[in-house]
């Protein structure tokens, strides 16, 4: 067989490899009840959120969030990839808002006026607000402000 | 004022003209490719010639729209603002759907109706053709009419209209006020435009194929490569204003992101790329008969899905600001458009395959040739792949998955390092034995690969993996950056060795030109392609929050930080902000407040105190000795004869013949001219600047401002990073308002300024051969191109 033809083939099939493993290999960002934000495990639902600070006596942190935001992307790989930021979020259930999407959490988009995306609240397990932080800060301050939250949540 | 005539405001009606010129010439013209009749020609040009010149009427309607601000037109008080310099008026005009349509359809209309104006053509292929290309501009012309840039505001948005013709508009989305944004969607739409010929003449030809009849594609070939060159200069051009403009005024520190815009961009870029190189082969040898006039033609749709994905929401992207959702007519489009390029050529493939069965080896030039040809052809497939999984995907089990740089980046970077390794043994076999370049090809390869591993420092990967992520994320990923560069210097070192070859042998001026340009590209794409590697893995960043900056002024005191995890130290010397327009600006004239509609609740006027009254418990005053008159409780404000004041108030009734206007305004609500009482101002645009300087040790390396800016109704900000340049490097500091002050964020892009030059390169290069090439250059080699 000629070997343009061998090379066109070949080609096609590495085509559908490629296409193939990669779309089977790319980080899930969201299934039925949780999203991965920076390869942590995020509610999605703000009430399964709410209950399971009630139920843990923990303050919630609420992430909103959009897939084009290149801030959100600096969270998720400068932030929430730290071990020192993981181990403060450890006293916190997590829940992240999709803001393009935000499904159940419609109506705390609204409450919280997280209009533009990156946006972090912190609220008590009764939902009440106790920190806001909008736009994009720097690990020490997030830690810092995550720090205040729990003990002002609780 | 919008004038509204039977129904249509007169701009539609003449998109209307437009569509109905269209129409007609599409008819006429594929009723002379059916029949060989030509008794309408002189109609159909006329139809087409009509059409075109309503869309450019209509544009330049529209654009002066914009200059005087007629506010009766929704879509220019969607996107515009009186505060807005001029440039920035005109930029409005493509600033969102409807605009940049007509645009694209006026350029597209102009393309296709210079083809049969000039008459050089008149087979019935060439009918065909340009029927086919007055078939896309009915298209955009049938959107443009349902969804006209003139519809009236009243139409549009009756609750605003209900309160009279606005005084300003609503404003132009802060992203787009920059000078690279004003020129970027032109060029854009340029370079689309000219794809438009392309597309028909490559459709025609497999028409005519399978009718049996003389195809027209080589008499053309000469032209349409150079429509495709052009295009491929304004496009290269276009996308690298994009970067520019990401770079400076997105503030995120980076010219590519993969955004689903960006990328979807490169893909008719790859597309092009390919095709030029297919045409220089079917030139030459005869060879992708069918390849290339069918991927000539699939250049046409592959933009226009890239504008799918710029326009209609389906995928977020920073492009967003265009958003609104897209009419049905660019899916009809792309429908169209996509099945007519593909379908043809795929049915005479299907005829003919086999028959084209020329003998080459493994290693012939012809076939490395092809394996660089098909590598563009993958790189496409990479990121149209990247942009439509996560769709599909969704779609089909509703995991929603992210595609991140990391995807484009590790499958991308093992091809173009293949494209090199070919690149460079096609132009080494010229003068070498195959053996030889083969033998140098493998050593490239094998150096690259131990460099490849043995300079794998961490910092030094492609990519930061964990042991989670799938194998060849972790094989590709942990690669170092360094690998790229053996092949890349092989690659421009054999071009140059090639292009000093044949500058020997060569002898005409436009022959050598040609040559130069041809070495040109190819060594600035060796450049871009190193540079950007290394600025994505070697770039750096580090941030520090400033308490208490936002108290600074012009005082000398001042903050120093020292920014932790980075050698740098960050003082701010001095924050002020500055509101656009300035509440003097916005104050309206004497003459201006005369005249205002009465139903305007808070209005804001500036004026010399002409005479100051009396009446019961009330004192007005007379403003430039006009019939307007500011008025406020007595003893609240102290109108003084002689001063300049600016007054916020209430229209009220005057009570009195000889008074227009009476703005009701009390002490906190007025203030000198020099002096005005802005807390009570909101302006369209607050600036706020930081004076920062940023020390490397003891050495100042960046001494400027930072600016974010905040705009009054929008919740968005834009930032103005500050931008040291060098050689070696950018140092980029962007500061973002916080909360507490200012959180101020330093980055270190290396050999940021070698990717400029590195297109300028290309960009010379081709436009040497776009001028020069001898057998199908603008400036002279007018040979009608057929192959040689």
């Amino acid at each position: 067989m000629n070997a343009r033809k061998t090379i066109t083939i070949a080609f096609f099939l590495v085509v559908l490899g490629v296409g193939y493993y990669s779309m089977n290999a790319a980080p899930v960002v969201r299934d039925d009840a949780h999203t991965y934000q920076g390869g942590l495990e995020w509610e999605t639902d703000p009430s399964t959120a709410l209950d399971a600070a009630q139920s843990q006596d923990k303050p919630v942190l609420v992430y909103y969030w959009a897939t084009w935001c290149t801030y959100c992307e600096r969270y998720d790989k400068n932030h929430y990839r730290n071990e020192t930021v993981r181990a403060a979020l450890d006293d916190y259930v997590l829940l992240a808002v999709n803001i393009d999407d935000p499904g159940n959490g419609t109506a705390l988009v609204r409450q919280h006026q997280a209009t533009y995306p990156p946006q972090h609240r912190i609220m008590t397990p009764e939902g009440e607000t106790v920190e806001s932080v909008e736009g994009y800060i720097g690990r020490d301050e997030l830690l810092a402000t995550l720090k205040r939250g729990s003990e002002e949540a609780t | 004022m919008t004038t509204v005539v039977l129904g249509l405001a007169v701009g539609t009606w003449l998109l209307a003209i437009g569509l109905f010129g269209s129409v007609l010439a599409t008819a006429l013209l594929g009723y002379e490719c059916a029949t060989g009749d030509q008794s309408f020609l002189r109609v159909s040009q006329a139809a087409a010639g009509v059409a075109t010149g309503s869309f450019v009427i209509a544009l330049l309607y529209l654009t002066s729209q914009f200059l005087s601000g007629d506010y009766t037109n929704a879509y220019v008080w969607d996107n515009t603002a009186n505060y807005l310099p001029t440039l920035y008026k005109v930029t409005g005009v493509y600033a969102s759907n409807a605009g940049s349509i007509l645009l694209w359809a006026m350029l597209t209309a102009v393309v296709v109706t210079t083809t049969l104006l000039l008459g050089r053509y008149s087979t019935r292929g060439a009918r065909l053709s340009q029927s086919l290309g007055m078939g896309v501009v009915t298209v955009f012309a049938w959107m443009l009419v349902n969804d006209s840039p003139f519809t009236p505001l009243s139409a549009e948005y009756p609750s605003v209209a209900a309160n009279g013709i606005p005084q300003d508009g609503s404003g132009l989305n802060p992203l787009l006020v920059d000078p690279f944004m004003a020129i970027h969607p032109p060029i854009t739409f340029s370079a689309y435009a000219l794809m438009v010929v392309p597309f028909t003449v490559g459709v025609t030809h497999f028409v005519a194929k399978l009718r049996r009849t003389e195809s027209m594609f080589d008499d053309w070939l000469g032209s349409m490569t150079r429509w495709l060159r052009g295009s491929w200069l304004l496009l290269t051009a276009a996308i690298t204003l994009g970067g520019i403009w990401a770079y400076r005024v997105l503030g995120w520190g980076g010219f590519w992101s993969w955004d689903p815009v960006e990328t979807s961009v490169l893909i008719p870029w790859l597309g092009l790329t390919a095709v030029l190189h297919t045409l220089n082969q079917y030139r030459r040898s005869g060879r992708y008969a069918v390849l290339a006039p069918a991927a000539t033609a699939a250049l046409l749709p592959l933009v226009i899905y890239a504008t799918t994905v710029v326009r209609s929401g389906v995928f977020r992207s920073v492009h967003s600001f265009a958003g609104g959702g897209i009419g049905s007519g660019v899916l009809f489009l792309l429908g169209t458009t996509s099945t007519l390029a593909v379908g043809p050529a795929f049915v005479h493939w299907f005829r003919t395959a086999g028959s084209d069965a020329e003998e080459a080896g493994l290693l012939d030039r012809a076939t490395i040739y092809h394996g660089a040809v098909l590598g563009f052809v993958l790189l496409a497939f990479v990121s149209l792949w990247g942009l439509t999984f996560p769709v599909v995907r969704s779609l089909a089990s509703g995991v929603e998955v992210s595609v991140d740089a990391r995807y484009y980046n590790l499958w991308s970077f093992p091809v173009v390092v293949g494209m090199l390794l070919a690149g460079g043994m096609y132009a080494q076999q010229e003068r070498f034995s195959t053996r030889a370049t083969v033998g140098t090809a493998a050593a490239v390869l094998v150096t690259a690969l131990v460099v490849g591993v043995a300079l794998a420092r961490p910092e030094w990967q492609l990519a930061s993996t964990e042991p989670f992520d799938p194998v060849y994320y972790r094989a590709i990923g942990s690669l170092s950056v360094v690998t790229v560069l053996p092949p890349a210097v092989y690659f421009a070192g054999a071009w140059v060795v090639r292009y000093a070859g044949r500058l020997r042998r060569l002898t005409g001026r436009q022959a050598k030109l040609n040559e130069t340009g041809i070495a040109l590209i190819h060594v600035g794409a060796a450049l871009l392609i190193v540079s950007v590697s290394f600025v994505y893995v070697f770039s750096t960043t580090a941030s520090v929050g400033i308490v208490g900056a936002t108290e600074l002024d012009d005082t000398g005191e001042r903050i120093v930080r020292d920014v932790e995890g980075s050698p740098y130290t960050v003082e701010v010397t001095n924050y002020s902000p500055e509101n656009t327009p300035t509440m003097t600006e916005a104050a309206m004239t004497p003459a201006e407040a005369g005249s205002v509609d009465p139903s305007s609740s808070v209005i804001l006027v500036k004026g010399e105190v002409t005479a100051v009254q009396r009446f019961e418990d009330t004192t007005i005053a007379q403003l430039n000795g006009s019939r307007v008159w500011v008025g406020a409780d007595s003893g609240t404000v102290q109108f003084e004869e002689g001063s300049v004041i600016v007054a916020r108030g209430t229209l009220s009734d005057p009570r009195s013949e000889n008074i227009d206007a009476l703005v009701y305004t009390n002490g906190e609500n007025v203030g000198p001219a020099s002096a005005p009482p802005t807390d009570v101002y909101s302006p369209r645009v607050v600036d706020h600047r930081f004076d920062v300087q940023l020390y490397r040790g003891d050495t100042l390396v960046a001494d400027g401002t930072v600016a974010e800016q905040s705009y009054r109704g929008r919740d968005m900000q834009t930032n103005d990073p500050l931008i040291e340049r060098g050689i070696t490097g950018d140092t980029y500091v962007v500061g973002t308002r916080t909360a507490g002050g200012l959180s101020i964020e330093i980055s270190r892009y290396p050999l940021a300024n070698q990717i400029w030059f590195g297109v300028a390169v290309m960009l010379v290069g081709m436009g040497l051969v776009f001028l020069f090439d001898p057998a199908s250059g603008a400036a002279g080699g007018r040979r009608s191109g057929s192959r040689d």
